[in-house]
């Protein structure tokens, strides 16, 4: 292959694409990892300490996979381009003593064409207002989960509200306001920052017929920790909203792309520049079937660093492009006396 | 209450359970009551007023310890109660979610006069928060942080939150190796007292890497006599990602340099020159790094706050006194860091010492 190639256009075209066929992925995946393989020397040295190169994978399934905390060392960049073409750099959340997670950009592009695309999958109805419980791309550049609000917000609804973080008191009158108008809506935020807005709301809130929420994100750093069924409990209760309006988004600062589920015990779908693969980690092989493992991601929108990920979340996987996300065992962490390690991956 | 004779009998017998002799060692009635000697001046302490300066002091024990032990391993929770038995105290045992079955077996097997004074709960009730007169907890920070909440001014409270143990090697001997894999790898690291970084003095002549290196088959040869227990999903899942992580590093860097077990998660053993002291994705799990120059608490960087122990080989007491800037609370010889004396101070507390009140004549 032309050492030249850059799989930009070819990743971008298969993106916009519905309709794609399923085996039009593997020959896309093996150029991206030729093209990263070739520019970016951090994952070339991983994947050739591994025995891997491009001319040894025939298949995407076995397409190296880098840990989310590779991500972490500045001082080895996951980058697949010229690192001084940096413009856009997103970092994972973390207390000041952790060092964050870092994925660079030249381009935002194909990550803005990924989140559009994949939100169009989910064929929410456009919304006269759409209210965001996520600081601002403004207020947090640095934020991935940010800048994916902001994507989305000149996208899905005709305006725009952004709300305090944490929520304040006259958010939730801005909220009575808007539900009066008796136009659906579309909230937008954390898990965390809806039970910090649903602690202020003393008096329910019936949102408009045709109304939505997308939370994402788990309860890092916070005391509270709820299963899904009583969050959406408390949606139903404090919003009036049921659990088929309510969206999962499940992603992460060292990925460009966001996986979906609506309701409750549904699995998260995967878009079609994506696949996903569920580890055993005693032995780094494929979990067998509804066998709980760890989630390795592909994503061709990870074009600028590394397409394939290995998170530390479990899931059990339903198929190359679906999985019941199970989050991390509460059981072992923190372990004792020890203070863990394990540093958590989570979205800014 | 029985007298402190009778109990010292009682426990020494006690201590004859296999459990105990794995965990703690099997005590003698002249340990038991040297203990007491040293913690509270004598063994009759407890009974009888004793001559203290120009007074006469009596050691007063709490009537009710509230005991909250954590699941990782059952060493702290067998100790704590060894403590609160001997004083003669009624005990009150928090058992963690997952339970202590080794803690529990032992406590079965108590005699009577000592089983009375022992009670096993799952969930700490009001009374219990209330008649408490000492409450020691074994746990994470924020558990420690968490029950802090609950202690009233009469209380004491004795706290045992996140420690961490490092290793320091002077001189590498024959048995060395061996000494270091034990301290690492015995009950799985999963107590305060396991290393998780070793430090090797590079100026003898061998180096960290190279220690590394002759560290590994003896980690071999510990798992294949002493095999790991079995890893939850989570626990293999964070081995597996740190050394996928380590292993990015070391493609990345001659600085960092990963040995592991093969086809297992058995143990992983990573040299990294950087001093700075990591916290071990545990699962026999350690860091091996030259001793640095200037070894204090600024180039170990902020988990040295929580030293627990360091293990010093060769040992002596002069080259011991060297270490003792680092505060850690107890410097003892490599191979014995998970065995500590009937006589340390845990964590700094003199765990007799700080349970007992005083009562004065004079």
């Amino acid at each position: 292959m032309n050492q030249a190639y850059h799989p930009e256009d070819d990743v971008l075209s298969f993106i916009k694409q519905e309709g794609t066929a399923s085996e039009d992925f593997q020959p896309l995946a093996l150029k991206v990892f030729r093209y990263q393989f070739t520019n970016n020397k951090a994952y070339q040295n991983y994947c050739q300490s591994i025995g891997y190169t491009p001319d040894t994978i025939t298949q995407w399934q076995d397409i190296p996979a880098i840990p989310t905390n590779a991500y972490k060392f500045p001082e080895v960049p996951v980058v697949s381009f010229p690192i001084k073409q940096t413009q856009h750099t997103f970092l994972t959340s973390g207390t000041t003593s952790d060092q964050k997670g870092i994925h660079h950009f030249p381009s935002l592009t194909h990550y803005e064409v990924s989140i559009l695309n994949m939100w169009d999958t989910l064929k929410v109805p456009q919304t006269d207002y759409a209210v965001f419980l996520t600081p601002s791309p403004h207020d947090a550049p640095h934020s991935s989960l940010s800048h994916m609000m902001g994507t989305l917000a000149t996208n899905i609804a005709d305006q725009s509200i952004w709300f305090h973080t944490p929520p304040q008191n006259q958010d939730v009158h801005t909220l009575q306001n808007l539900t009066a108008k008796n136009t659906p809506l579309i909230l937008l935020g954390t898990a965390i920052s809806f039970l910090q807005l649903f602690d202020l709301i003393n008096t329910p809130i019936q949102l408009p017929k045709g109304s939505f929420a997308l939370e994402t994100g788990g309860y890092k750093g916070s005391q509270r920790q709820l299963t899904k069924e009583e969050l959406h409990a408390l949606f139903e209760q404090k919003l009036g909203l049921s659990s088929n309006n309510i969206i999962n988004e499940y992603s992460m600062t060292e990925l460009s792309s966001q996986f979906y589920t609506k309701g409750i015990n549904q699995p998260h779908q995967a878009p079609h520049w994506t696949r996903i693969q569920v580890i055993d980690p005693n032995t780094g092989k494929i979990a067998p079937d509804n066998t709980p493992g760890y989630l390795v991601i592909y994503d061709l929108a990870n074009l600028h660093s590394v397409m394939a990920v290995q998170t530390q979340d479990i899931a059990i996987a339903h198929n190359e492009k679906s999985f019941t996300l199970l989050g991390r065992d509460p059981s072992a962490l923190p372990r004792g006396c020890s203070r863990s390690a394990d540093l958590a991956t989570s979205y800014a | 209450m029985i007298l402190t004779e009778e109990r010292i009998q009682l426990l020494a017998k006690a201590s004859q359970h296999p459990n105990f002799v794995e965990l703690i060692g099997e005590l003698t009635e002249d340990n038991l009551s040297t203990w007491l000697e040293a913690e509270l001046g004598s063994a009759e302490a407890l009974e009888t007023f004793l001559p203290h300066g120009n007074i006469l002091s009596k050691a007063i024990p709490p009537k009710h310890v509230l005991h909250i032990v954590s699941g990782n391993t059952p060493h702290a929770a067998f100790q704590s109660i060894l403590r609160g038995l001997i004083l003669g105290c009624s005990n009150t045992i928090k058992l963690p979610k997952n339970g202590l079955p080794e803690l529990i077996s032992w406590l079965d097997t108590l005699p009577s006069e000592l089983a009375q004074q022992t009670k096993l709960t799952s969930d700490i009730n009001s009374i219990d928060w209330l008649t408490a007169d000492v409450v020691i907890a074994i746990g994470s920070d924020t558990t420690i942080e968490s029950i802090q909440k609950h202690i009233q001014p009469h209380q004491t409270y004795i706290p045992h939150g996140h420690k961490i143990s490092i290793g320091i090697i002077k001189a590498i001997t024959q048995e060395t190796a061996e000494l270091a894999a034990r301290d690492v790898s015995l009950f799985d690291q999963r107590g305060c007292l396991s290393l998780q970084t070793i430090y090797v003095d590079e100026s003898h002549g061998a180096t960290a890497q190279q220690f590394a290196q002759q560290l590994a088959p003896a980690m071999a040869h510990f798992a294949q006599h002493t095999p790991p227990t079995p890893l939850t999903l989570s626990e293999a899942g964070a081995i597996h990602h740190f050394r996928e992580t380590t292993r990015f590093l070391a493609a990345n860097s001659t600085k960092t340099e990963i040995f592991e077990s093969s086809k297992s998660l058995d143990w992983t053993i990573v040299y990294q020159e950087d001093p700075q002291l990591h916290l071990s994705c545990l699962g026999r799990t350690v860091f091996i790094k030259p001793l640095p120059s200037s070894f204090d608490l600024q180039t170990l960087g902020p988990h040295a706050k929580h030293l627990s122990s360091i293990a010093l080989h060769p040992f002596d007491s002069e080259t011991a006194k060297k270490f003792t800037h680092l505060e850690a609370h107890r410097i003892c010889p490599l191979g014995q860091s998970q065995q500590p004396s009937l006589f340390w101070h845990h964590d700094g507390f003199a765990p007799l010492a700080a349970m007992v009140r005083w009562q004065d004549i004079g």
